[in-house]
């Protein structure tokens, strides 16, 4: 963990980021605005839940069960009379406690599986590579459903989802880029000097090629998202009572004919996010890394 | 009340507008079928796709549904409210002593395949198959007091049996257990029937599998007594009730069950030309407490979760005031229902007992089936133990890895505390207790509540003919299980059933249905 | 190109090889008696036990491993435990429903998804292309169980246009059809958002590319250049994003399967999972895998012989 912050700092440097042109740059292209706009919503109401919600959201109140919006409820009640606005600012929370974590665990393994297939010996590369694409030839739910079976559904077992869906796609992309920085002047003037492979790694390779990956993941937040969707759909996503998109779209689905807003409290914050960060990450990689388009 | 119909009025009004609008636009663009039971096929929904068509090795209520639809029996149990058998195919049966049974088989009932007519040595034959201990017949149970069954020309025989046994003409003889097979067929196909089945006997025969899509029975041709009212049934594996009433609704079916928790709405607001009704369930469905961690090892603490949890709010929640609370695991309409719970909802009585132990803040955990009905159940019972200061943790599962929580080689991975659980049931008090003596520790009673009295009623209660006898017997053997302070009974559910009004169902009392002897009304 | 492809088939069976042993060393992790769980509350030690050594529960798992790869190759997947059919049996009633519904979604995804697309890339900066640029990013965010359980309310329920539940009778096809479209559409509609977006942004490209801008210095109508020069080449990528598509399309079938009660691969692994079938679980993942592995090296052979430069890489 220490290295990977130790690390940062570098990387940013690398690709163009004095903080407030770059703001500017995003704010510019109407997108970029919305989608930072659509983040900073969802982090805001993540982090200020205790102060934004009303209710408890575990309270339960089966009287009150499947109101529709009022003054009371702004979002109605689901079906344990629980406030559903509540639940969804709480659900911000584990939504985005999952999106993150798991995006940045899959980044870091991703990265030194990459760098070491990348760099290493060719016969580890090799072995690498065939380990990476196995992985990815497994339906994603199979392998879902083998973890969450094997693990119990808690939320450290999405978390371990995610990161085995998404570390084969990552470490790929760090390794042809490994190997096309590889022979690179300043990596070979380096060599030449004496410095050691780690060093190699750490200062003259990893700076260069993190930026885009790190664009690539932000990318994937709502698919990761969508991941804790469906496992909790499938019964098998985080612990209740605990308040999560998921959940709150699998209480909507399993009570659809006693009241629609359930499901709509659960999808709608789910969309705005994925638009948020699918618009924020497209400019990000427009205004830095034009490169990356063709993905 | 008036407001409620005038808001009911303009919600139909509206819907027919909906309705009619499409039906014209529909019919123009796929012309289908829009009355569901005309004709002569009749589409209704089994829990789960077929398995194993044999009596002695079938896996589901499914199965057994299909299988009394196409073999023959000595002992049939007829559609109604109450718990009754009448004779089968039969010309006569009758229990000389409490150890023999004579029966004399009707004269035209044959087997398909070219198996010939069905005798009293198939009746041997299937009978004595499940009680042999060879056959490894998971049902050898129903059977344990088979002697023999004596031959005594073709279609006549007797029953011998080692001693009285109760269940014989509750559950074994109307059951599964009592079907008639077919000893040459057997013979041909190795000793067990799997999804085909061979030398069926029955009003209707299979005619066709397609695996997870339908079970298609048609009129047996050769069938010379009362005949089946439709040419062909339809049996269509939907394993999820939502989706069932949303394909009922659809049209796509004619008969289903429904969810427990829409029986409510079903009934307040049923679809177009439709019946909804609510059948006792003889299920049983509990809150389970294993003692042999601390702090579950303490009885008072047990008891404190008793007092804590209030059944009431716990079962209006999960089935939305469909279902009511249970006095224990026996139904109301059998021998051993109790009329009340020993100990009720008392929290303040809960506070105590736990201050008393020191017990405050304690952590249980408490497993569940990942259904939406067991895990809004035991949402409730968390706020109800976090009410009195017990912190609990709700834990998933599959059914998989569920019905190993409690066996012998239970994963070490999930220690087992608190856990919800339901058995179904069969109309006898004897399926009820069987699962909660001694010897069943580690295999289904996962409490490891052991008494010596118990286990030994649960013996006499099979063997007990005299009926106020058994009824007190069966009452003492749930006060034990209460005492212990191991078990929190919540509810026996109800059953929910919709139907056409072009259908007449012929239904058990807990709304298992007989396929072959639905009519249209 | 034939080497190329022999190596490519190569690599395509050793990763199936590599997949099955991963998967057999998570199912040998996996908690839950599979003999146990099969027979239900009713059974004895005796006949669990029986089932066990029937299942070959009590071989080590690289013998078990070993028996199965052997037999797969030689194509017996082995049969289940419980009713004794052979596994390659029961997949293979199940897999067609499952192809037949990622066809129609594909289906879907294409004829919606390459129109939007182009529009999208001919009024760039429009008021059009944001709007279907936006409706592209929310339609992918959309969970396929909420589209099913909405087309299914909608489609079924209410306007009883079309079935609700099952894959329609069998041997008519006009039933089997219309049993297809909702549920190829909650799993399609994702894949219009991302063809869309796709074609959108290789269609940009390919408009700025050389030849293209000779059409145009020659004059040609630039409708004329988008739908016959640029949109096909900007196609191609659609083939390799299909390849991958198919995977999880193969996932998403999983949630279309359990709101339609169709019958099919995703449900049949779901509910094998969930019951500790693992003859069954092994060999329906076995051919899926092989299938989805397949058609990735036919999209990549396609796209090789399109393009030199994909074989030169692979070297």
């Amino acid at each position: 963990m220490s290295e990977q912050a130790s690390i940062k700092p570098a990387a940013l440097r690398a690709r163009s980021f004095p903080g407030l042109a770059a703001l500017r740059k995003i704010l510019r292209e109407p997108m970029g605005f919305f989608g930072l706009a659509l983040v900073v919503l969802i982090l805001a109401s993540a982090i200020f839940a205790d102060l934004l919600a009303m209710y408890d959201p575990t309270k339960i109140a089966p009287q009150n069960r499947f109101q529709g919006p009022s003054l009371t409820h702004l979002l109605g009640t689901d079906h344990l009379g629980r406030d559903l606005l509540s639940r969804v600012l709480y659900g911000a929370r584990i939504a985005l406690l999952v999106a993150l974590g798991s995006t940045a665990l899959s980044l870091m393994l991703g990265i030194v599986l990459g760098l070491m297939a990348g760099y290493g010996p060719r016969w580890l590369d090799a072995f690498l590579l065939l380990v990476f694409d196995a992985m990815k030839s497994f339906p994603t739910i199979m392998l879902a459903l083998t973890i969450v079976t094997l693990a119990g559904p808690s939320m450290v077992s999405v978390v371990m989802v995610v990161v085995m869906v998404s570390v084969p796609g990552y470490a790929r992309i760090i390794r042809t880029q490994t190997i096309a920085m590889k022979t690179a002047e300043h990596v070979t003037a380096a060599r030449s000097m004496g410095a050691g492979t780690i060093r190699i790694l750490r200062v003259h390779i990893l700076p260069n090629i993190i930026g885009p990956i790190v664009i690539l993941a932000s990318m994937d937040v709502p698919v990761v998202i969508g991941i804790e969707a469906g496992l909790s759909f499938l019964g098998l996503g985080v612990r209740p009572p605990t308040p999560s998109w998921g959940t709150i779209l699998n209480d909507g689905f399993a009570n659809i004919r006693d009241s629609s807003w359930i499901v709509i409290a659960g999808g709608l914050p789910i969309i705005l996010t994925t638009l948020g960060f699918t618009f924020l990450g497209e400019t990000l990689r427009d205004v830095f890394d034009p490169r990356l388009k063709g993905r | 009340m008036k407001n409620n119909e005038t808001k009911g009025f303009a919600v139909n009004r509206r819907q027919l507008l909906v309705g009619t609008g499409a039906l014209s636009l529909s019919s123009l663009l796929f012309p289908r079928n829009a009355s569901a039971a005309t004709g002569g096929i009749l589409r209704v929904r089994s829990y789960s796709d077929l398995q194993v068509l044999d009596p002695a090795f079938m896996m589901s209520q499914s199965d057994q549904d299909i299988m009394q639809a196409i073999f023959t029996k000595l002992v049939a149990r007829p559609a109604g409210d109450e718990w009754t058998w009448a004779p089968g195919d039969v010309e006569s049966i009758e229990q000389l002593d409490e150890k023999t049974i004579a029966f004399k088989l009707r004269d035209q009932l044959g087997f398909t395949d070219g198996f010939g007519q069905v005798t009293a040595d198939d009746v041997k034959f299937s009978f004595e198959r499940i009680a042999d201990p060879a056959t490894g017949s998971a049902y050898a149970g129903d059977w344990a007091v088979l002697k023999e069954v004596e031959v005594k020309d073709t279609l006549s025989g007797v029953i011998h049996l080692t001693g009285p046994f109760a269940p014989l003409w509750t559950t074994t003889l109307p059951g599964s257990s009592g079907l008639i097979v077919s000893r040459k067929a057997l013979a041909e196909v190795g000793g067990k029937i799997t999804t085909k089945p061979v030398g069926q006997s029955g009003p209707y025969i299979m005619k066709e599998w397609q695996p997870k899509q339908r079970t298609v029975l048609v009129k047996n041709p050769d069938w010379k007594y009362e005949q089946g009212a439709y040419d062909e049934i339809h049996i269509l594996p939907i394993e999820d009730e939502k989706t069932a009433e949303m394909g009922y609704e659809a049209g796509d079916l004619d008969y289903t069950w429904t969810a427990v928790s829409s029986i409510k709405r079903l009934k307040e607001n049923p679809p177009a030309d439709t019946t909804v009704i609510e059948k006792p369930s003889l299920a049983f469905v509990w809150l389970g407490m294993k003692n042999t961690t601390a702090p579950l090892d303490n009885q008072n603490v047990r008891r404190a979760i008793q007092h804590a949890i209030d059944t009431a709010a716990v079962v209006d929640a999960a089935y939305y005031g469909a279902a009511s609370t249970a006095t224990g695991i026996i139904a109301p309409g059998l021998s051993g229902h109790r009329d009340a719970n020993l100990f009720a909802y008392d929290p303040d009585k809960a506070r105590e007992l736990l201050a008393a132990e020191g017990a405050e803040g304690i952590t249980v955990t408490l497993d569940i089936l990942n259904k939406t009905e067991r895990l809004t159940a035991a949402q409730v019972i968390q706020a109800n133990l976090a009410d009195v200061g017990i912190n609990c943790e709700i834990r998933q599962h599959d059914s998989g890895t569920f019905w190993n929580l409690g066996g012998a080689e239970a994963d070490p991975n999930f220690p087992l505390q608190l856990y919800l659980s339901r058995f179904s049931m069969y109309p006898d008090p004897s399926w009820a207790t069987a699962w909660f003596t001694t010897e069943q520790i580690g295999q289904w009673n996962w409490e490891h509540f052991s008494s010596e009295e118990f286990d030994e009623l649960n013996k006499a209660g099979q063997l007990e003919l005299d009926e106020a006898k058994r009824d007190e017997m069966y009452k003492r053997m749930q006060d034990i299980m209460e005492e212990s302070g191991q078990y929190v009974f919540l509810t026996h559910e109800v059953v929910g059933v919709e139907y056409r009004n072009s259908v007449a169902p012929a239904i058990m009392p807990n709304a298992m249905p007989l396929f072959d002897k639905f009519k249209p009304a | 190109m034939f080497a190329y492809a022999m190596r490519r088939l190569g690599l395509g069976a050793t990763i199936i090889l590599v997949a099955m042993m991963i998967l057999f060393s998570m199912i040998y992790l996996i908690p839950g008696d599979p003999a146990s769980v099969a027979l239900g509350p009713r059974a004895t030690p005796e006949m669990i036990a029986e089932l066990r050594s029937r299942m070959g529960l009590d071989d080590p798992v690289l013998v078990q491993f070993w028996n199965f790869v052997s037999s797969a190759v030689q194509g017996n997947l082995g049969v289940e435990a419980l009713s004794g059919r052979p596994v390659l049996t029961v997949v293979m009633e199940q897999l067609p429903f499952t192809l037949a519904m990622v066809l129609c979604s594909i289906t879907w995804a294409v004829l919606l998804g390459i129109p939007l697309g182009c529009i999208a890339a001919v009024k760039r900066g429009g008021f059009v292309d944001r709007v279907i640029g936006v409706l592209s990013v929310a339609v992918i965010a959309v969970p396929s169980f909420v589209v099913a359980i909405y087309a299914l309310l909608l489609f079924a329920v209410h306007l009883k246009w079309l079935p609700a539940i099952g894959a329609g009778e069998s041997g008519n096809l006009k039933s089997q059809l219309m049993a297809l479209i909702l549920p190829s559409l909650a799993v399609g509609l994702g894949w219009i958002g991302y063809i869309a977006r796709l074609v959108r942004a290789s269609m940009l490209e390919t408009l700025e590319a050389g030849h293209i801008r000779t059409a145009r210095a020659f004059g040609l109508p630039e409708r004329w250049i988008i739908y016959n020069y640029a949109l096909r080449i900007a196609i191609l990528p659609t083939v390799t994003l299909l390849g991958v598509g198919i995977g999880h399309m193969l996932s998403s079938s999983v949630f279309a399967e359990i709101v339609f009660a169709r019958p099919g691969i995703g449900k049949l692994v779901y509910e094998a999972i969930s019951t500790r079938n693992y003859p069954l679980v092994t060999g329906a993942v076995l051919v899926t895998t092989a299938f989805f592995v397949l058609v990735n090296v036919l999209a990549d052979l396609v796209i090789g012989l399109l393009d030199p430069r994909v074989r030169a890489s692979f070297n």
